[in-house]
């Protein structure tokens, strides 16, 4: 039974809209460690900096992207357990298949609501207390 | 404001540039450019209005979007390839969407005709079965099936270190990363790393003998992006056979970023002759990290100082290599010191990475590195600065992390303000000049020197002032190409636009006035300048037209052309309707410029008779107008068959001027500079009354009107004897001059110009007011409407000034 408040967040995605509209759903499950970053490599260097718990990053995204992400995660000792959440824009079997074959934790396709969200992180960590 | 509202209209902002994007990439894909990243970008932007619109629940927003980016997804694939007319239907598409978009923000909804056509015509570019296979002949169901991939979720424990947690395979996610990137499925644009350049540069001795410096070279290239520079100076010699002026080194740059080719080799511009050059795209970033060259950048190191200088370390590669097995940590054997500052967590919860076990210092470390590496470079972007300061992590922490740019996005009104403050300060600094000066202190005296250093200051602020809103006319051109295609198809023509010197930069008042006489002279080009294209054919020109859009600075104005490669203004017919509506004499003696110049006369055509005309013509004198209304002016040049060149010229700022201050009829008013050909003391014998009433003056054997000023504004109702007053030759913007009298000139002064309309209304013959040195509010002169009141014998201006 994780506290929500214990789960450290970061969001990466491009859109300003959309990391807000994530960080408002975390919010109202009660997770309000939250940082943000606007792309890939900015979510990789702000994890380098300051480990987190859960990334919950969009797919689509300039500079790295979220499968280039979760493989950097993925290859890099110190933050490689770090559990990650695809958000995918489209229900891709192709996209999804190979973010499970780089070790994505689950996934999420948009639009979603908070109450699938927070079944997707409780598919992780189990239910929220 | 709700906080969803309030997010969504920051996603409506974002959609601006996503659509200004889109359209961009549109645009080069039309040139031909079927790289990769466009392609993709193009998607991505297409994708992030989808996803957001999905996230507000914009339906029909959403059901376009998915066409499109189905489509743009096929492209990406390469299952469909770029051709002249997939290019044409995506931009016609993404004017859809951008009208998609408005109507979403507005509430309103898009002529359903028009959405429905266009996703036909998106359809009509995928074959049948796959638009089938893909579901887009459905009507746009985009839910998700998720259950369907039989996906099992990881399950990570909170409360425990990761590492123990036995669902998670470690060694095999790693072997999995660690593994060559090679595409898994068709569909690769996805798993890359960003593509980047590699570019070898091999100077020759004469590019050092030029003075050419490769240190320079590199850091200008640094510029374009991230960099990471590997020297080869393998080719060196042993000291006693070196000789200086020949050249051993070799460098090769690992370029990051989204630039063009040309981009790249534009910075080898001046060198090209004098070095050997390849720039090579690649894709696979991850994997080539760790060939040799770079691998070995710190063996390199000693003898690649001036390298360094130039290269920030590149964070992905500094991952690849803490990632390759032989520079590993032995992270969970090597407990390295707990970072205090890292992870305050709540003791009850120990967090998934217990910075005990992992080595995240060393990373940290090595982020610092790179951290420092970066401080040494000064062209290194703000936005490529490794977030390795805890403190820089903390603040990250508390606001969005987004990429930092070293701009500031201030409220116009502070803006505005500061500019009207800095026009008193301007002012304030004249009269106290004015009294220094009046109360017989000395030139050279301390207050009157340290006046001088005020002035020369104010000048600067002022100028950087006006430059703050001073913006690249790139946002007006940029709603261009839309509307190109759409006059293009309205007529049945075939166009191609070129825009020139779209980061000009000029007033935003000014920008914001441009994009009306702008769009007039675009249509006019299209509808009028260019033939049809089976015309042009038998004319023996490319079926498609070139209309080209530059904006260039000259002699401290902007000036905007637009040019057509068209059959240009028919003279003789123009000729013919100006005689036929009487605004020239049948037997007027023109130049071809003088006949081009008619079509700006007003009355020259209306605009209940477009579709009649052939030549050029339809509203152009209410193009003039509003360009003269900016203190513009504006000319056209033609060459039968060749086409047109429409030139305006406008006033970089609105808020200054350069007047000459004059009086008249003991009124104090200012002349702007630009309309002011000469001054003269006109002697009686040159003036002559027209029926007894408009007075001509010959000025070396050229009539022009005479205009007492005093007169004309009704300050007084009795004329000036020409002979005691001063007369000041004029040229209006549309070339018409006129003399006008005046009792004195007082000199010549940059003035703050302040709206009359604003403080007061409207007045014929003053475009708008200024306050003295003195103290005193002066008038000035609308030199435009004098002369046109004075050449075309208007009744004269009754209305009396309340000043």
């Amino acid at each position: 039974m994780p506290a929500p408040g214990a789960i450290k967040t970061l969001i990466a995605d491009d859109q300003q809209s959309m990391r807000s509209l994530i960080r408002t759903s975390l919010n109202a499950l009660g997770i309000n460690q939250t940082r943000e970053a606007a792309d890939g490599e900015d979510a990789l260097r702000a994890l380098l900096a300051q480990p987190a718990n859960l990334v919950i990053t969009d797919f689509n995204m300039p500079k790295l992207d979220g499968l280039g992400l979760l493989r950097a995660i993925r290859a890099h000792g110190p933050i490689s357990k770090t559990a990650v959440i695809m958000l995918t824009g489209r229900a891709d079997r192709e996209l999804v298949q190979r973010a499970v074959q780089f070790g994505v934790n689950n996934y999420l396709v948009k639009p979603f609501t908070t109450a699938t969200l927070k079944e997707k992180i409780e598919a992780v960590f189990g239910p929220l207390e | 404001m709700d906080p969803f509202e309030s997010i969504k209209a920051t996603f409506f902002q974002e959609c601006e540039e996503l659509l200004t994007d889109m359209e961009s990439g549109l645009l080069a894909m039309e040139q031909g450019d079927d790289d990769s990243e466009t392609i993709n970008a193009v998607f991505r932007a297409v994708h992030s209005v989808k996803g957001g619109a999905g996230a507000f629940g914009l339906e029909e927003l959403i059901r376009f979007a998915h066409v499109f980016e189905t489509v743009l997804d096929e492209m990406r694939s390469g299952k469909l390839h770029l051709t002249d007319e997939v290019a044409k239907v995506l931009l016609r598409a993404s004017d859809v969407l951008a009208d998609h978009v408005a109507a979403a923000r507005s509430g309103g909804s898009v002529d359903e005709g028009r959405t429905v056509g266009m996703i036909a015509d998106l359809q009509g570019l995928i074959d049948q079965d796959r638009a089938a296979e893909l579901g887009l002949n459905e009507d746009g169901d985009t839910s998700a099936v998720e259950e369907d991939f039989g996906f099992v979720p990881v399950v990570l424990s909170l409360d425990e270190p990761a590492a123990d947690a036995p669902e998670v395979d470690v060694a095999a996610l790693m072997a999995a990363a660690a593994a060559p990137p090679e595409v898994p499925t068709a569909d690769g644009a996805g798993t890359a790393g960003a593509p980047f350049w590699r570019v070898t540069f091999r100077p020759k001795a004469e590019m050092y003998a030029k003075a050419n410096e490769a240190a320079l070279v590199l850091r200008e290239l640094a510029r374009l992006g991230d960099v990471e520079v590997a020297l080869d100076a393998s080719a060196v010699p042993p000291l006693d056979q070196l000789s200086a002026e020949q050249a051993y080194l070799t460098w090769t740059i690992r370029l990051s970023g989204d630039k063009s080719e040309a981009e790249v080799r534009e910075v080898f511009e001046f060198v090209e002759d004098d070095c050997d050059l390849e720039v090579t795209r690649e894709g696979e970033a991850v994997a080539e990290i760790s060939e040799p060259s770079f691998a070995a950048d710190e063996d390199a190191s000693a003898s690649a100082v001036e390298a360094a200088a130039a290269a920030p370390l590149d964070l992905d590669a500094l991952l690849a290599r803490v990632s390759t097995p032989p520079a590993e940590p032995a992270a969970p054997t090597a407990p390295a010191p707990e970072p205090v500052a890292a992870a305050p967590l709540p003791a009850a919860t120990p967090p998934a990475q217990d910075p005990a076990r992992l080595d995240v210092a060393g990373l940290i470390a090595l982020a610092e590195k790179a951290s420092q590496d970066h401080a040494q470079t000064q062209s290194t972007p703000a936005k490529a600065e490794p977030k390795a300061d805890q403190k820089a992590e903390a603040r990250a922490a508390a606001g969005p992390a987004t990429a930092a740019t070293p701009t500031i996005r201030v409220d116009l009104d502070r803006v505005d303000r500061l500019i009207n403050a800095v026009g008193e300060l301007v002012i304030q600094q004249a009269m106290l000049s004015q009294r220094v000066f009046e109360s017989g202190l000395a030139r050279s005296s301390d207050v009157a020197l340290g006046l001088e250093d005020l002035e020369l200051l104010t000048r600067e602020i002022q100028d950087s002032v006006m430059a703050i809103r001073a913006q690249p006319v790139k946002s007006v051109f940029q709603r261009m190409p839309r509307l190109v295609r759409e006059v293009a198809d309205m007529v049945g023509k075939k166009v191609r636009l070129v825009m020139d010197g779209e980061n000009t930069e000029v007033d935003k008042t000014v920008i914001e006035r441009l994009s009306d006489p702008i769009t007039h002279m675009l249509r006019n080009a299209i509808d009028h300048g260019l033939e049809t294209p089976e015309e042009r054919e038998a004319g023996g020109k490319a079926a498609e037209g070139t209309v080209r859009l530059a904006a260039l600075h000259r002699g401290g104005r902007i000036v905007i052309e637009v040019q057509d490669d068209g059959r240009g203004i028919n003279r003789p017919r123009v000729r013919g309707i100006a005689v036929a509506k009487g605004l020239i004499a049948e037997d007027a003696v023109l130049s071809d410029d003088e006949i081009d110049n008619l079509i700006f006369l007003p009355g020259f055509s209306t605009a209940d008779v477009v579709s009649d005309i052939s030549g050029r013509g339809v509203g152009m004198d209410v193009v003039k107008r509003s360009i003269q209304a900016l203190g513009g002016r504006i000319s056209i040049t033609s060459e039968p068959g060749k086409g047109s060149k429409f030139s305006m010229s406008l006033p970089l700022t609105l808020a200054v001027l350069d007047g000459m201050v004059v009086s008249a009829a003991d009124q104090t008013l200012v002349a702007p500079l630009s309309n002011i050909v000469e001054s003269l003391t006109p002697r009686a014998e040159d003036v002559h009354l027209i029926g007894g009433r408009d007075a001509v003056i010959c000025i070396r054997d050229t009539f022009v009107p005479l205009i007492d000023v005093g007169v004309a504004l009704g300050f007084r109702d009795t004329p000036l004897p020409p002979a005691s007053g001063v007369a000041v030759l004029v040229e209006s913007e549309g070339g018409g001059k006129a003399a006008l009298l005046v009792e004195a000139i007082q000199g010549q002064r940059q003035v703050v110009i302040k709206s009359l309309e604003a403080n007061y209304q409207h007045i014929h013959g003053v475009a708008a007011a200024t306050i003295l040195g003195d103290g005193r509010v002066a008038l000035i002169l609308d030199v435009d409407a004098l002369v046109t009141t004075s050449r075309r014998k208007a009744p004269r201006i009754e209305k009396r000034m309340a000043v």
